[in-house]
């Protein structure tokens, strides 16, 4: 097969786990007008969870299961004892706390797991790889684009299909409004920031296997949401698929074509968007 | 006490340390204390690395307590990784607290700025970065280097593991793009010359990559017999784990030919590493007095054995604190002549500083990983396959002191 295809297909595979980091970053903006800068440590939470889950015997389903709801619930915690209360100041105020944040969550990470990396194993019924020809593909990255395709389906319908949907999409233009309908806005708020955080810590799960865990995961992944966010327009759903996509794949082809460059390439492919469509692909004026 | 807790004391232990420093600073005001500095990364990618430097450091300066009657205190500097950050810090470090002796650099691109600064202010350097220049064409008076440099490193790995597979005739080469990288592709390109291999590809990647399925894809359309991976620390666990995720242990041998020791091998866990050979500056298992005297240390100390990083750091401030013994000073340049020549009882043996580039001339190993049956400890995670000694000759290397 030739190499370019595998690398679409290599970026399709990065590229829907971009999507699951950078999705809950673009909802949280889209309704709240907050720039989340503690996204990526919610995902370095998924990912040691799910590591600490399985070192106490949990096998990695569970984990899969369980981690994105516990990280969900911190995060709701943390958006009502904290983050509410920055909601309406300037973005400098919103950058400053979740900064912040993000640190106090890596440390403590380093505090409680050490400044040394570890492996996630890969489930046993995924390790291993899917022969096809010249096609040779890891099931466990297959597993995550089937898993994530259906997860993005789902949170489709919840965001286009259901009432939390409608008020998170009508409260994204106009909180006031939703307010006057008898919407407890504020519980939109701290559910959608919740959600937003647990598919962070849903992809640190799936990552985990894929990158083993360590650290300053966060960093290196909230700059890549960022990326995303930016490409696909904030706010928009549709626009971290698209984005996370299009970025999967211009890293994966760009291996080929310029190796040294792949990394650059990402955010030379953010530019070239900011410099064509300045909201993004898919973004809203 | 497992590694991991013994990193979470070194954290808690900054307050003894910034006790240890003040006091070395009251010291200093009587011009008594000689400072060494310890300038490493401890944020970033390879801030593990630094932490366990650190610690090496702490030992090596504690056991010694004084030399010619004067104690000795250090002081940590975190470079971040950064040239221009370490740079700075070991310029305010030497102003500030008049260090002159500096132990650390991780990455090459901060240990050859860092070496060029130390030669500024009359310091004296040593490192264990690995790019051929620290010894070679930018050497410097002031700047030493412990670790085998590129060359030696590919040497040591690449053909003795040629020799062991002769039917592998196909290699594929992952390098990160920077000095280390291209010295390490570089030694690597003149041996597949020279024995007949096939070079079927290299895909070069940057300094923060994390994500290498993309290059993987690559190396597998390529269909080498041998994946020789050329990064190091974090980057290259997360090579090793998506090429073993892609299936690449089944049908290709993989050498990391730089591997960081035992901390890597924790990391990576002994399932991944099985059967895959690594090149390594120092393994705990080194059948020498002086290793054999450190192991005991630091299972007597930290219930743990010694890592690369801890060893590395150990001995670069052990090497200077002996030859200001030998000095009978601390001026640097007395110093740095008792240093060139200079024949010890090290680590890895007996080891010697060669005069003309400053190169500790010592061994580099290449390990196999054991499968988890066989490990007789939980750190007996390889074997010592092969080691040895290679350097270029002092008139190849380019250094003119």
């Amino acid at each position: 097969m030739n190499v370019y295809l595998l690398q679409v297909i290599n970026g399709i595979g990065v590229g829907m786990l971009y999507f699951l980091l950078a999705v809950g970053l673009s909802i949280i903006f889209g309704l709240l007008r907050f720039v989340n800068f503690a996204h990526g440590a919610f995902y370095l939470l998924g990912a040691y969870f799910c590591f600490q889950a399985i070192a106490w015997g949990l096998n990695f389903w569970l984990a899969l299961l369980i981690v994105p709801f516990v990280v969900g619930a911190l995060a709701w915690l943390i958006e009502k004892v904290l983050l509410r209360y920055v909601y309406a100041q300037a973005h400098e105020f919103h950058i400053l706390v979740t900064v912040g944040l993000a640190l106090v969550i890596q440390e403590l990470v380093i505090v409680i797991w050490g400044p040394l990396g570890d492996n996630v194993a890969t489930p046993a019924i995924l390790q291993g790889v899917v022969m096809w020809g010249d096609f040779i593909y890891p099931k466990y990255r297959l597993f995550v684009i089937g898993f994530t395709s259906v997860f993005a389906c789902l949170l489709w319908w919840l965001l286009e299909g259901t009432r939390l949907g409608s008020a998170v999409r009508a409260g994204s233009e106009s909180t006031e409004m939703v307010s006057l309908l008898g919407i407890n806005v504020f519980r939109v708020f701290s559910l959608v920031f919740a959600l937003g955080a647990a598919t962070a810590a849903l992809a640190g799960v799936l990552a985990a296997p894929i990158r083993g865990v360590e650290p300053f995961m966060g960093i290196e992944a909230l700059g890549i949401a960022f990326v995303i966010v930016v490409v696909g327009g904030m706010g928009s759903f549709s626009g971290a698929l698209v984005g996370g996509l299009l970025i999967g794949i211009v890293q994966s082809i760009m291996s080929t074509l310029w190796p040294e460059g792949a990394r650059l390439m990402i955010y030379v492919a953010m530019a070239a968007v900011l410099l064509l469509r300045p909201h993004g692909l898919l973004g809203r004026g | 006490m497992n590694r991991r807790n013994l990193l979470k004391l070194a954290s808690l232990s900054a307050i003894p340390g910034a006790l240890w420093t003040a006091r070395a600073a009251l010291a200093q005001a009587a011009n008594e204390t000689i400072m060494f500095g310890c300038p490493v990364p401890m944020s970033g990618a390879f801030a593990a690395n630094g932490k366990y430097a650190d610690l090496g450091m702490k030992l090596a300066i504690e056991q010694y307590g004084k030399v010619i009657d004067r104690p000795l205190a250090y002081t940590l500097l975190d470079t971040e990784g950064k040239p221009a950050t370490a740079v700075r810090k070991m310029q305010e470090t030497a102003q500030q607290k008049n260090a002159r002796f500096f132990a650390g650099g991780i990455l090459s691109s901060e240990s050859l700025a860092m070496g060029k600064e130390a030669e500024k202010f009359g310091g004296v350097f040593i490192t264990t970065a690995g790019a051929d220049e620290i010894t070679g064409k930018d050497c410097n008076k002031a700047t030493f280097r412990w670790s085998v440099p590129t060359f030696g490193a590919i040497e040591q790995t690449v053909r003795p593991l040629i020799d062991t597979l002769p039917k592998a005739k196909r290699w594929y080469t992952i390098t990160p793009q920077y000095v280390f990288g291209d010295g390490l592709l570089s030694a690597a390109k003149n041996i597949f010359k020279e024995k007949g291999i096939e070079h079927v590809g290299n895909s070069y990647h940057s300094l923060a990559e994390k994500e290498f399925s993309g290059y993987l894809t690559n190396a597998m359309a390529a269909r080498p017999d041998v994946l020789l991976i050329l990064n190091f620390g974090s980057q290259s666990s997360d090579t090793l784990r998506q090429a073993v995720s892609f299936g690449m242990k089944n049908n290709v041998t993989i050498l990391v030919a730089w591997a960081s020791g035992l901390e890597q091998f924790e990391a990576l866990g002994a399932d991944l590493c099985e059967g895959v050979y690594f090149g390594a500056q120092y393994w705990h298992g080194i059948d020498s007095p002086l290793n054999r005297e450190l192991v005991k240390t630091c299972q007597d100390k930290f219930k743990t054995n010694p890592n690369y990083s801890f060893a590395g750091s150990y001995i670069c401030t052990k090497i200077m604190i002996d030859a200001i013994a030998a000095a009978k000073s601390a001026e640097p340049a007395k110093v740095i002549a008792a240093m060139e020549g200079m024949k010890y009882e090290g680590l890895t043996g007996p080891e010697v500083i060669r005069a003309e580039d400053h190169q500790v001339l010592k061994n580099y190993y290449l390990l196999k990983g054991r499968a988890k049956a066989q490990m007789k400890d939980k750190d007996d995670y390889a074997e010592i396959v092969s080691s040895g000694q290679s350097f270029l000759p002092v008139d190849q290397t380019g250094c003119k002191l």
